[in-house]
């Protein structure tokens, strides 16, 4: 067990963690720029120098060293004393924060970060409200770095946490330091852009207003943002994220530290492909078809229609004639909904796994790891619930089907009532699958966007993206991970939660907690969800 | 504030063929047995480089960076790290005007603002004519002569504003008093 005094309290901590980490963790407000616990420590910004005791060289007695250290670079040992309260560090706080406004042109009123960036924080908590510098100030040109990212020099720290970034965890190393001292700026090779799959990261690493997205550039206040915490379904990695949104309407997502999975890190393809989310083509209100009649049905009624039918449909074909397709962009709740649901009326009913979008190989960085030294992870499996989905249909048992068999069967007319989720955010219906469609006498869709199988489905009932629910989705490594809903549901359409629970039987508002602990009767493994550890309140 | 934009999306100019030719090429690896990486071998090729072109061109820098298996944007950190190196053209004469302590007590500023109204250049800027260039440097170690300016690798010691013009319009400014070192001038046997 390692113990150090930290400002006079002795702490349990990891012994070789940076003292920084230590003290952070303990929920010490230390000011820091340059240290970030994915990338390499190079203490440059000497913001979290601190006091250590050491023994004398003459006379081995242990006092205050007379000069402050980096605490992100020194390494705890058992029975260190440091300290972050003396008058030299608080000093050296104040006149580094003097010298990082030196040539910040303090322009907030118009700056993305503003509301989240540190130079404000520090400034106000560490820092002096004057600065004594009478001379004018650089002015720095901006540059646009690369296809989805600007850089404000002016604003720039130097604490090259993005040139370590693309260096260490992208792999890419497009960043550099161009110039040096006073005049020193973060640069990209002309013509060699910023244009990585994790390029986005270094606009959140940035701890101030210097790299910005171009896709959030003067959208919205932080302020006004309100965040759900939610898992990115672009691939099966499940990448913990964030989504902001103000008044319901969606305007970024960034990642949340989930240690394992994706550490720190996203994606630019799920940072920017939530689009589809807000999409005005999505399907919007429920329908029914009798005949040539199209006509709107309400959702209260709806969840006793489709038992209704679905029970007529078993009283004439038999059961074996059912078949469930359950997608695996469904949360696990969902999913086990409707099969619930609709075996209790056709206790047989084939469950089918819908189709999972594949690409021919996972995508590794930094650029060029084998597998053991990965830092991040782009699955080739383009959906965040296959593994969870495959559970369930294994847990549940009864007949199954594979997706080309369902299809396959449905071609020869042999289903005669079938429920089928989508929610791709992509089209996804094969002609196997628009043919089988057409001979299915009963056919429910559940999907995001008008398809092929709208026209022979006699209910269509329009489905939320992963921003409106609410569940779980198991990751491809089998992690269970808990995901909360960001807005609430465009109009004309119902949570799918609520809904399939309607659907289920199952009175009150839908919880996910709820239905996994029924779904633990049969499958203990869902008892449990691994939501990700909350970062130290002052790590960034 | 300036809202210019510099676009890192356009490639600068390529000429057709690669201005390392196989003579420079051969002289940079002959520096690359010495080091443990190929990246170790980045700035005694760019002293090649500089000693052949007088600068270090964007096209140079792609091609020492495929040569040395690095990515360009670390050749482009070193060379733009040291002023020693230009990253575009020289102009025949290059007056450095030191920037340290010493000389900035002794009126190193008005030296330079001088230099600067008598070449009507700014720092790091070459005269139109392609005669004189400008620039500043950290100590140029003749703190005992503050202010101090070189013409190329001739000191002029102990320089007041009203010197500049003399100096700078004498042909003789750059001739040195004693031989070059030969420290950069390649390996010796090589």
């Amino acid at each position: 067990m390692t113990k150090i005094i930290i400002n006079g309290t002795e702490v349990e901590t990891r012994e070789g963690i940076p003292v920084l980490q230590a003290a952070l963790e303990m929920g010490l407000n230390v000011p820091h720029y340059c240290y970030h616990p994915g990338l390499s420590v190079v203490a440059s910004c000497r913001l979290c120098l601190m006091e250590m005791k050491m023994p004398h060289p003459k006379t081995g007695e242990m006092g205050w060293a007379p000069k402050l250290m980096p605490s992100c670079q020194t390494p705890v040992r058992d029975g260190m004393e440091v300290r972050f309260d003396s008058e030299a560090v608080k000093r050296n706080q104040r006149n580094c924060m003097e010298f990082f406004l030196l040539n910040h042109p303090l322009d907030c009123p118009v700056c993305d970060q503003a509301g989240e960036c540190l130079l404000q924080d520090y400034s106000y908590q560490f820092g002096d409200s004057t600065s004594r510098m009478v001379d004018p100030k650089y002015v720095n040109p901006k540059k646009d770095l690369g296809p989805k990212t600007l850089l404000y020099a002016n604003r720039c720290v130097m604490c090259t946490r993005c040139v370590r970034f693309a260096d260490e965890v992208a792999g890419t190393g497009e960043l550099c330091v161009t110039n040096r001292g006073s005049k020193a700026e973060i640069d990209v090779f002309p013509g060699k852009a910023l244009d990585n799959p994790l390029q986005g990261n270094v606009v959140d690493i940035c701890p101030v207003g210097c790299l910005l997205d171009k896709d959030f550039l003067f959208k919205q206040r932080v302020w006004h943002l309100h965040s759900g915490d939610s898992i990115c379904p672009g691939c099966a990695t499940g990448c913990a994220v964030r989504v902001d949104q103000n008044e319901n309407v969606i305007y970024r997502l960034k990642p949340r530290y989930n240690p394992g999975v994706n550490d720190w890190w996203m994606c630019d393809e799920g940072r920017f492909g939530w689009k589809y989310a807000q999409d005005a083509t999505r399907l919007n209100r429920v329908i029914t078809r009798r005949g040539e009649a199209v006509e709107s049905l309400d959702w209260a009624g709806l969840p006793q229609t489709v038992r209704f039918r679905f029970a007529e449909v078993t009283a004439e074909h038999g059961d074996a004639s059912i078949a469930i397709v359950l997608s695996p962009f469904m949360a696990c709740e969902e999913a086990w909904l409707v099969a619930t649901a609709l075996r209790k009326i056709a206790p047989n009913a084939a469950l089918v796994l819908g189709p999972v979008p594949l690409r021919e190989q996972d995508e590794v960085f930094p650029k060029g790891a084998t597998n053991g030294d990965a830092k991040f992870t782009i699955s080739k499996e383009r959906c965040p619930n296959r593994r969870g989905i495959e559970r369930i249909i294994g847990a549940l048992g009864g007949p199954t089907l594979t997706f080309a068999e369902f299809s396959e069967n449905g071609g020869k007319g042999e289903i005669k009532g079938a429920w089928i989720s989508g929610g791709y955010p992509e089209k996804w219906v094969d002609k196997e699958l628009a043919k089988a469609a057409d001979k299915i006498e009963f056919l429910v869709v559940h999907d995001l966007f008008a398809s092929e199988l709208c026209a022979p489905a006699e209910i269509v009932i329009p489905a939320c993206p992963f921003t409106e629910r609410a569940g779980s989705f198991m990751n491809i490594a089998g992690k269970l991970q808990p995901f909360e809903w960001a807005v609430k549901p465009a109009d004309g359409c119902k949570r799918d939660g609520q809904f399939l629970q309607e659907l289920a039987e199952i009175t009150g508002i839908y919880q996910p907690e709820s239905v996994r602990k029924l779904m633990a009767k049969q499958m203990p493994e869902f008892a449990e969800v691994a939501a990700p550890p909350k970062m130290p309140e002052h790590q960034h | 504030m300036s809202w210019k934009v510099i676009d890192r999306n356009a490639a600068p100019d390529k000429a057709e063929a690669p201005v390392l030719t196989d003579a420079l090429v051969e002289k940079i690896r002959v520096f690359l047995p010495r080091y443990e990486t190929k990246r170790a071998a980045l700035l005694p090729a760019l002293h090649v480089v500089q000693d052949h072109f007088g600068y270090v061109s964007w096209q140079a820098m792609q091609e020492l960076a495929e040569l040395l298996e690095i990515n360009a944007s670390d050749v482009f950190d070193v060379v733009t790290f040291y002023t020693y190196f230009w990253t575009h053209p020289r102009g025949e004469k290059v007056v450095t005007v030191c920037r340290s302590t010493a000389c900035a007590f002794m009126g190193a500023d008005s030296v330079l603002d001088e230099c600067k109204k008598v070449l009507g250049i700014g720092e790091h800027e070459t005269t139109a004519d392609g005669k004189f260039s400008l620039q500043t440097e950290e100590c140029l170690a003749t703190c005992d002569h503050a202010p101090c300016l070189y013409v190329n690798e001739r000191c002029h010691k102990h320089v007041k504003p009203e010197d500049v013009r003399r100096i700078i319009e004498d042909p003789n400014n750059a001739k040195l008093d004693i031989e070059r070192s030969t420290l950069f001038d390649g390996v010796k046997g090589a």
